[in-house]
């Protein structure tokens, strides 16, 4: 313990072990990883997801979302994620392979978004709710994304963009109307995008109880 | 692991005393750099608890400025986080680390106007980081939210300091390596690899999303573990000796504790994603090393607990000894928490509640930011050739510190331990998991509140220490009179 040269190598081959076995096995094991065919509909699983959603989860990363919102079904049944209906199945590396970031996430302050898209389908629903959370859900702690809509003045028709049925402190006055920016569009795509609930064969639905 | 004979026991275990010219030539070439380091990085800590008191209001208060994009939770939480631990204790450590490295190495640091430079990098690049977080930019990583153009610019500050500390210990006066040395010098070499490694991996050219979870893990957990938790043990096995004057009562101790850190902490961030995305071997392999890590914490805590014994009373009296030695036990707690976190029993109910920023508050807060609170008490005095000002504040930050963590932490505790029920039982809706806790983050966002006048206090006293009001003062500034049966020389 008394040579910098053996001090070094001692540091070198511990904590380089703990580097081979926590990077570079899950570079060269899980960083490859491609869809599955599926039989049935000739397409794959995961399914492929539009430019819109792509551009989505650069706005998820921006807003900060991973920080109340984990995106992971947790392996049943020591947890109790399936049972609470969060996924049909445990969420497993292939599922993430259309990410850009895997945004897993560390507390749960709101809902686990991994399959949001599978409980919502109504892009209005969802742009409501990110524009007046309070409106929708008045017990719940998500602050408004308004940063992420336009109030403007309805110029002879009213715009198919707009959102519908807002009626929190902030719906626009008469003749006003919500609209949601690009990023908006590309965040409500991209969560309507998370929906796990095709099949792969390395994470079984488990049988009912 | 083989443990080495212990014929230079006397020498491993004590720290030399130097000489005062020789002390007096070290500090002058460490002056400027290391006041440069502390000093940003108590900006940082009150700019940092700042960004964390609105978050934590936002928690309760979810309105609470959402009309302006900049400043929404999903910004001000990475934001202070990443202030926290970059602006904050990554800059204490440095500070600290010279510091330490210079005296320990007994030769003065050369060239230490460079080490200016590299201060300056270092807080630009933090400051473009916090930036970039708030404007959008950031990588929506835990602990890792610069953006991939800031964090270039940390790298090159930090391969200049780096390369300072191992030319110093290098070149030192010959002799063996104090184990503070030990500890300083693993932790300075395991933060570029962490944060090169995980940049490389996940910010500048990601990988496939499919493997980034245990990378992230592994960075995360081990910024804490092998980064700043070495560099705050090496200056505790510093400090204590020195403010005591009484060696470090067992080498064999000191010799497991670094070698079971490095070999067991550095697997323990698979705990962390039980049942998540990662293949079944790391998730046990992550259990087991969070097990097995106990015994680093165990042996270090025990090792100063028998060093300390006899001299618990100087934490009355001496700030430095006082902060220190609540480090040490937020080492500890914070230690068996993890532990006990990575338990599957815990870990299914706790995993995403409360309990873990509670857990993260303890060992970033309770252990690292009290250790380099005391370092400084001890430092600058002897940088700058004057006693701290004015005992009131000293005071204050302290009280207002510890009242602060331990209320906050206890909040964080308890409401999470009932979401956590609440999230686990099938039961329970998420609505009510919300609503059990809200009373909870109430009272943590009042007590980080706390923290903020803990650090404002801090930071006034160390801007009144720099404009040397206290120069006239003719000896160390003691919180109490010693008790009169010590008759131990004191260093303050």
């Amino acid at each position: 313990m008394n040579k910098l040269p053996l001090l070094f190598t001692g540091i070198l081959i511990a904590f380089g072990a703990s580097w081979l076995g926590l990077v570079a096995y899950p570079v060269s094991n899980l960083g490859h990883l491609q869809p599955l065919d599926d039989e049935d509909t000739a397409g794959y699983f995961p399914p492929s997801v539009s430019g819109l959603a792509v551009a989505g989860q650069k706005v998820y990363a921006s807003a900060g979302c991973v920080y109340c919102h984990s995106q992971q079904v947790r392996l049943d049944p020591t947890s109790t994620d399936i049972a609470k209906k969060l996924g049909v199945r445990q969420t497993v590396p292939r599922d993430y392979i259309r990410e850009k970031t895997a945004f897993l996430g560390k507390r749960r302050i709101g809902q686990d978004l991994s399959n949001v898209g599978a409980r919502i389908s109504d892009a209005n629903a969802l742009h409501q709710y990110l524009y007046e959370p309070a409106t929708v859900t008045p017990w719940g702690k998500m602050p408004s994304y308004r940063y992420l809509y336009k109030t403007t003045k309805v110029v002879s028709q009213p715009s198919a963009d707009a959102i519908q049925g807002l009626k929190g402190p902030h719906a626009p006055p008469a003749g006003y109307e919500v609209i949601p920016t690009e990023d908006a569009k590309a965040l409500v795509a991209y969560l309507l995008s998370l929906n796990k609930n095709y099949p792969l064969p390395e994470s079984p639905e488990p049988t009912a109880k | 692991m083989n443990l080495p004979s212990h014929s230079s026991d006397h020498e491993d275990t004590e720290v030399r005393t130097l000489s005062n010219e020789a002390r007096a030539i070290i500090d002058a070439s460490t002056r400027g750099p290391v006041l440069l380091f502390l000093g940003s990085s108590i900006f940082w800590l009150v700019i940092g608890s700042l960004l964390k008191l609105l978050a934590d209001w936002q928690l309760t208060i979810p309105a609470l400025m959402d009309c302006a994009a900049l400043f929404t939770y999903g910004r001000t939480e990475p934001a202070q986080s990443n202030v926290m631990i970059y602006g904050w204790a990554s800059t204490a450590a440095f500070g600290t680390g010279l510091w330490v490295t210079a005296r320990l190495s007994r030769i003065p640091l050369l060239h230490s106007k460079l080490l200016i430079s590299a201060g300056i990098i270092w807080n630009l690049g933090v400051m473009l980081g916090t930036a970039g977080i708030l404007i959008g930019d950031g990588n929506a990583i835990p602990g890792l939210d610069f953006p991939g153009y800031a964090s270039p610019i940390l790298l090159i500050a930090y391969s200049l300091i780096a390369t300072w500390i191992i030319i110093t210990l290098n070149y030192r006066e010959p002799g063996p390596l104090y184990v503070s040395q030990w500890f300083l010098f693993a932790g300075f070499l395991c933060f570029p690899w962490l944060y090169a490694t995980a940049n490389v991996l996940l910010v500048w050219n990601p990988i496939q999303a499919s493997a980034q979870g245990p990378i992230a893990c592994w960075f995360l957990e081990n910024l804490t573990n092998l980064w700043l938790a070495p560099v705050a043990i090496g200056t505790i096995f510093y400090i204590v000796p020195k403010v005591i004057s009484r060696p470090i009562a067992s080498p064999s101790l000191s010799v497991l504790g670094f070698w079971t850190l490095i070999v067991f902490a550095s697997w323990t961030g698979l705990s962390n994603l039980v049942g998540g995305p990662v293949p079944a071997w790391m998730m046990s392999a992550g259990v087991a090393a969070s097990i097995m890590a106990i015994i680093p914490v165990l042996s270090i805590v025990l090792n100063l607990h028998l060093t300390l014994h006899g001299n618990y009373a100087a934490m009355s009296w001496s700030p430095t000894l006082r902060f220190t030695v609540f480090g040490l036990y937020g080492f500890l707690f914070s230690g068996v928490l993890a532990t006990l976190l990575a338990l599957p029993a815990f870990n299914a109910v706790l995993q995403f509640s409360d309990v873990i920023a509670g857990a993260s508050l303890l060992s970033l807060y309770g252990f690292v930011s009290m250790t380099f609170f005391g370092a400084i008490y001890y430092i600058v005095p002897r940088l700058i050739n004057a006693e701290w000002p004015c005992v009131q504040l000293i005071r204050w930050h302290f009280w207002f510190a510890l009242s602060g963590l331990l209320l906050a932490f206890s909040c964080l505790l308890l409401g999470g331990l009932l979401q956590g029920f609440s999230q686990y039982d099938v039961a329970s809706t998420f609505r009510s998991s919300i609503e059990f806790v809200a009373p909870f983050r109430l009272m943590t966002a009042l007590s980080t509140g706390l923290l903020v006048l803990a650090h404002l206090s801090f930071a006034l006293l160390f801007v009144l220490m720099l404009l040397k009001t206290g120069k006239s003062q003719s000896g160390p500034a003691l919180l109490n009179e010693p008790t009169e049966n010590s008759l131990e020389t004191l260093a303050v």
